[in-house]
């Protein structure tokens, strides 16, 4: 039996025999229906691509002022940092430490690893270090919590409408684009597809040396 | 798609890492492709999540009684519990906000609670149960779980925005209570492993 036809379903253990599916296929469990592989178009050039983007769209998102309010003649503006900053003063750090590190490190984490993954698989470099890399990946994925900030965003804001009028700014709309960015980047990023190219390129690189 | 059987019992471990699948021989400890461990189920699953499901309920009373964030007005404090915000926002006739909230920090935490509690009961007693519409209950779990985190983010911006001399909001100790549930759920959804709901059967 030829292991590489194989594959088990993660949620269930049943043993299936694959069908190397087309692009734009999608691939069920039969028992209990867990998407399995949806290989995509272009993968590893649209990754790439996107990571860039995002990791440029990540300055602005974090050192532009996002929302802010005036009061009593004074205006008040924050960002990403700043509220993680106040947290931290009000001796709130574990709560602070949280927030910091699911609103921009594990993010910037995330995004500087799938640039690095799919710009050597993308200049065909071999590293030993693609499947640390890659398992970190997988397992920051629950991590980043971007689009869960943006729901707190709005919600704070319909909060604060009510006892001043809001100032929105630049760094906001690089955040939602930094949003819209990432979630391309998870459905463009094909895993299946990556580690059967990282082990490749061990192998050919064994062969050559 | 044929051979509707157990990878496990065919002699195959599926890697938790890459999802490369693994003839099972006895010098083979690690993945071949990603060099991670291998496990014929996630490691003392039932037990592990069973132990950060207790931690997480009994912080889940401190998230609840404790004030999560205190709003002060020259000189006076309002303090907040989870419940009190909610049914402020909705007195002021920000309701589709207010039920957003009450989603995400009320419903969302508890029926987690109760659902991974389903879930390790169901195992250890071996239920006869639907492992499909089970294990679609597990995805569901696995998935809201860090929407709950939508109170603690809020609280950090209103924290930093809600900052003037005479107008501020102050966290309270209910915020570490509250983080820390939503963080040990999540761990806890991730230790279990629902392949355990399909060797049952
Ligand atoms: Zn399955
Ligand atoms: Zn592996």
């Amino acid at each position: 039996m030829n292991s590489t036809s194989y594959q088990a379903c993660p949620e269930c253990d049943l043993l299936i025999d694959l069908v190397q599916p087309e692009i734009g296929e999608k691939i069920h469990c039969p028992r209990c229906g867990l998407l399995l592989l949806r290989p995509r178009k272009q993968s590893i050039e649209r990754t790439f691509a996107l990571s860039i983007a995002g990791l440029i769209l990540f300055v602005p998102a974090n050192f532009l002022p996002m929302v802010g309010i005036t009061l009593l003649g004074k205006a008040n503006t924050g960002i990403l940092l700043s509220g993680v900053i106040s947290l931290f003063n009000e001796n709130m750090w574990p709560v602070s430490i949280v927030v910091f590190l699911a609103s921009i490190l594990f993010p910037l984490a995330h995004i500087s690893l799938s640039l690095l993954i799919s710009g050597h698989l993308y200049f065909n470099r071999c590293n030993r270090n693609l499947v640390s890399w890659m398992r970190w990946m997988h397992h920051l994925d629950e991590w980043v919590m971007l689009e869960v900030y943006m729901l707190s965003i709005i919600v704070a804001c319909v909060k604060l409408m009510a006892i001043s009028p809001l100032i929105i700014g630049w760094g906001l709309y690089a955040f939602i684009a930094l949003i819209i960015v990432t979630a391309l980047l998870t459905s463009s990023l094909d895993k299946e597809l990556f580690w059967q190219r990282i082990e490749q390129l061990s192998r050919d690189n064994n062969h050559a040396s | 798609m044929r051979a509707k059987q157990c990878a496990l019992k065919q002699g195959f471990i599926n890697c938790h890492d890459c999802g490369y699948l693994v003839k099972i021989t006895q010098q083979l400890s690690s993945c071949p492709r990603c060099h991670s461990h291998l496990h014929e189920r996630k490691p003392h699953s039932l037990q592990r999540t069973c132990a950060l499901l207790l931690s997480s309920f009994f912080l889940y009373i401190p998230a609840n009684i404790f004030p999560i964030m205190t709003v002060t007005q020259f000189g006076t404090g309002d303090a907040h519990t989870i419940a009190g915000g909610i049914i402020e926002l909705i007195d002021g006739g920000m309701i589709p906000i207010g039920l957003l909230v009450l989603v995400a920090s009320i419903l969302v935490p508890s029926s987690k609670l109760i659902g991974i509690s389903l879930l390790l009961l169901s195992v250890h007693f071996r239920w006869k149960i639907n492992a499909r519409r089970w294990t679609f209950m597990y995805r569901v779990i696995a998935f809201i779980g860090r929407w709950s985190m939508l109170d603690i983010f809020m609280i950090s911006i209103l924290v930093d925005l809600v900052d003037f001399t005479g107008v501020q909001i102050i966290a309270g100790p209910a915020a570490i209570a509250f983080a820390a549930v939503v963080i040990l759920t999540m761990f806890a959804a991730e230790n279990f492993d629902p392949r355990l709901l399909w060797d049952n059967q």
